[in-house]
Order: C-alpha cells, then sequence, then structure tokens
C-alpha cells in the first residue's frame, strides 16, 4: 500500500537578529538534518555579528564610527548587503535608504554608534561608497543601518548553508522573514498591524521567498507624532503604522528590502516589484473589501 | 514560485483571539540533542529569597519562578530549563552550560504567541506547562509558520542573564 504519511521534518528555533529564528528541514535523516540546522543556524550568527548596528565590533559599527574619515575594509557578506542596499536605493530612486540610521536613533529606536560624533542631516545614499578591495567610504558623516535587508540576506544564507548539506526541502524563518525550499506547499499566517476580526489571512507558498512588514509593533510616539522602524528614504518620515505589507520574491533579501518600498510608496514601487518579479499583498483596515490589496507580478 | 493568499474564517465562538503555537522540540529531544545522549541526573532546586535577591541584584532580571529546573552531567556540565513572558509571547527554552558555566547552546523548545493580552493569564498560560508534546491553541495544522511585525527576543536574552547568575551563584559549586 503506498504511503500517504507527510516526510518527517526537524525544526528548531534560536534567538537570533534580534528575534525567533526557525529552521525546518524535511525528509532527511535527523542526524544530517540537526547538522544541517546547526550550519544554517551558524551562517544567520555570522550575518548578525557582521551587520548589527548595535555590536561595538560589527562591520556596521565600524563603519558608523570610522568610513567617513576613511575607507573601511568590511567582510564580503557586508560588502554584498551594501550592494543589494545600492541597487534597492538605486531602483526604487531612493525609496529604500539604509543611511536612516541617525533618524533611528533620534527616535530612539536605536542606540547611537558613537555619541560624539553627529551626523549630516542632508547624508542619503549616495553618500555611501562601495570601493574596490571591499572597502567603504562614507562621503558624509552618516550611520547606515542594515536592518531593513540584512535579515534576508540571513535567510538566503541559511538556505545556502543547508543546500550544502545536501537539504532540498526547507524553510528558514527569521521573525517573519521566511524561505521555503522544495516541492512543499508552506502555509504562512500573516500578522497585520490590526488584528483581525474575522478572517486569518494565510499565504500559502511554494519554493519561494516572504517577507511581511508593518509598523505597529515597533511604533511609538516621539515629539506629538507617532513614528515606526520604518522611515521614507525621501521624506525622512515614518510611514503609516496600520499598513502592513507581504512580499514575495525569488530571494529573502529581495522580499525584505521590497517591504520597506511598498510600505513607503505603494505607486512607486510596482516598477520595482516587476523587476524582481515579485508581488505585494498590502493590508489596511480603511481599504473595501478585505482590506487586502495586491501589485506586482500576480502568479 | 508559485503563492496564494487565503482568508480563513475565524470561529465567530473562539474564546480566544488568533493565536500562535508552535513546539520544536521536547525536553527530551532537547537533552539529547544538546548532550548527545550522555545521561543527565535531574538536579532541581528551591531557590531560597536570599538566592533570588542575590540573583536579581546580579542580572538586573526579576526571578518570576522559585523553582530551578536543572540537570547535570557527569562531566560538569548543565542543561538548565527555562521560560520567559513578553508582551504577546510565551516561550519555553533550554540552555546547555558546559563545565565552565559558559553557554553552548541554547535551543528554543516551544513558541507561544497571542494577540490578546491572554499571554499574562495564568490561566493561559498553565495548559502549556509541563506539555511538551503538541501545540494547543494552534490554529491549523497546516499552518507552521507566522510572518509580520518582527517579534523581540529579549525577554530571552534576559532570561539567559539570570540563568547565568543562577549558575554563578547557586550551582556553579555543586560537586559532580
Amino acid at each position: 500500500m503506498p504511503s500517504c504519511s507527510r516526510p518527517p521534518s526537524i525544526e528548531r528555533a534560536r534567538p537570533l537578529l534580534g528575534t525567533l529564528v526557525a529552521v525546518r528541514v524535511r525528509g532527511a535523516a535527523p542526524r544530517v538534518a540537526h547538522r544541517a540546522i546547526d550550519r544554517a543556524f551558524a551562517a544567520i550568527a555570522e550575518i548578525h555579528h557582521l551587520m548589527s548596528f548595535q555590536e561595538s565590533t560589527s562591520d556596521v559599527s565600524r563603519m558608523n564610527r570610522g568610513a567617513a574619515r576613511a575607507p573601511v575594509v568590511v567582510h564580503p557578506h557586508t560588502f554584498r548587503v551594501l550592494a543589494w542596499a545600492a541597487r534597492m536605493a538605486q531602483l526604487s530612486q531612493g525609496l529604500f535608504d539604509a543611511s536612516i540610521g541617525s533618524k533611528l536613533v533620534e527616535w530612539g529606536m536605536l542606540a547611537a554608534p558613537d555619541a560624539q560624533a553627529l551626523t549630516d542631516a542632508n547624508a542619503t545614499f549616495r553618500d555611501i561608497e562601495l570601493l574596490g578591495g571591499r572597502r567603504v567610504h562614507f562621503k558624509r558623516r552618516l550611520w547606515v543601518d542594515l536592518g531593513g535587508i540584512a535579515k534576508g540576506y540571513a535567510v538566503d544564507r541559511a538556505v545556502a548553508a543547508l543546500h550544502s548539506c545536501g537539504i532540498r526541502s526547507a524553510c528558514v524563518n527569521a521573525g517573519g522573514d521566511l524561505r521555503s525550499v522544495g516541492v512543499h506547499a508552506e502555509r504562512v499566517a500573516i500578522r497585520t498591524a490590526e488584528p483581525p476580526l474575522d478572517a486569518l489571512p494565510v499565504l500559502e507558498i511554494r519554493h519561494c521567498a516572504l517577507a511581511t512588514s508593518c509598523g505597529r509593533i515597533s511604533s511609538r510616539e516621539h515629539a506629538a507624532a507617532r513614528v515606526t522602524c520604518h522611515v521614507s528614504g525621501h521624506t525622512r518620515q515614518a510611514v503609516d503604522a496600520r499598513t502592513t505589507v507581504s512580499v514575495l520574491a525569488g530571494r529573502c533579501v529581495i522580499a525584505d528590502a521590497l517591504t520597506k518600498v511598498v510600505l513607503v510608496d505603494r505607486a512607486a514601487a510596482v516598477p520595482v516589484l516587476r523587476y524582481f518579479s515579485a508581488v505585494a499583498h498590502i493590508h489596511h483596515p480603511e481599504s473595501p473589501g478585505s482590506g487586502w490589496s495586491s501589485e506586482g507580478v500576480l502568479q | 514560485m508559485k503563492a496564494r493568499l487565503l482568508l480563513l474564517p475565524i470561529s465567530p465562538l473562539a474564546l480566544v483571539a488568533p493565536a500562535y503555537a508552535v513546539t520544536y522540540l521536547t525536553v527530551e529531544q532537547a537533552q539529547t540533542l544538546m548532550f548527545e545522549g550522555r545521561l543527565l541526573t535531574r538536579d532541581f532546586r528551591i531557590l531560597s529569597s536570599a538566592q533570588i535577591q542575590a540573583i536579581e541584584s546580579d542580572s538586573g532580571v526579576k526571578v518570576a519562578n522559585e523553582q530551578l529546573h536543572a540537570w547535570r552531567d557527569a562531566g560538569g556540565g548543565w542543561f538548565l530549563l527555562d521560560q520567559v513572558i513578553g508582551k504577546h509571547e510565551f516561550i519555553n527554552y533550554a540552555v546547555a552550560l558546559d563545565a565552565n558555566g559558559s553557554i553552548r547552546q541554547l535551543e528554543i523548545l516551544d513558541y507561544h504567541e497571542s494577540y490578546g493580552g491572554e499571554v499574562h493569564l495564568p490561566a493561559w498560560r498553565r495548559q502549556f506547562v509541563g506539555k511538551q508534546h503538541g501545540a494547543p491553541l494552534q490554529l491549523n495544522g497546516a499552518i507552521k509558520n507566522i510572518s509580520g511585525a518582527t517579534l523581540s527576543c529579549g525577554h530571552v536574552t534576559d532570561g539567559v542573564r539570570r540563568l547565568l547568575a543562577t549558575y554563578a551563584l547557586v550551582l556553579a559549586s555543586t560537586e559532580h
């Protein structure tokens, strides 16, 4: 009689990247699965230590302390993430901008990397120069924050680590930035900014990456205005905390960064979504019907 | 790449707001994984009020449970079981310490999240205590993931700081 049981799956979770990271592996012997999961966690921990805004020894902290004075040599992963950030910034014409660190510090969402140094209010992503030899130079004083893209990159690295261990079916979820590989369909509940009353939104995905952003959990009062951890690269204002954006893309680094672009300017994000063959599902409690609508390349 | 958005009705009879729960490892599985099947001896303690005070002042973290769930291995290592409660989440986790008291491994055992405030209700929490199998509040057995505004794991970090202080003040002098 043919077996219809589901393939065995092994899942573990650790606190990394400031959130809960879960790695699930299917169809592998437990010993192989656990070794692969260990490697995946190690890959994520490496990105965490390189790109943390808070850890004083991270590449991000070293750049924020010194890259305005002289070029700073960074790890290949950091350089690659900076290159992704630059590409996102160019394609979105600055809607995505990794130079927003000082704004998040001003709003009390990040601790200042160096209390002595002030940043230039006019600095943008264009002031981040990527030079040969993995050197990074800031043309103005700024604080780079890779929080809007590094988590997605870390998920992609974890998937690569699983691949290198021979794993073909898996799911890596870093606090909602996730990537599923293999033929198995994953059902993912979407946590919206406003809790659902009558219907739970669920995305069913297969062999792709998904990231969701909304401002609600991190939003707070600042100078009598509501701010969130998402900042427009153009206006330097916080985006609407009631909107939730889920983006599906081929890689998690793309999905992660695109959620911010869509949150900031939905209409302007459309060509960027199309460029990456990505789709965005957007929820706002005041939108008609279910509150959900979509943009980009629908499957 | 294939994806579709589903809107699954929430039963009006549900007594709680949408919640999410997942079990990663049982206590036994975590022990086997972290100590590679070596024999562990159960060594549970009740912390005295003086010990609690010392742990709190050393770690800066409040001790919510006077029971210390500890197992030791013959080589001087420890397996500690602990739980933390955040604003929306309730997490059981385990820490493996080596003979020097440094962290060798940390694994989340299970994770429960609620949209509402019931995570702070004793009755809501009680249903998870001692349960290592299954996910009692899981909305749908096929939903194993959640995506949304990033939840902080800061409470686990605090919990680990508290456990390290507990090791130094209570367990380190234990003869193996």
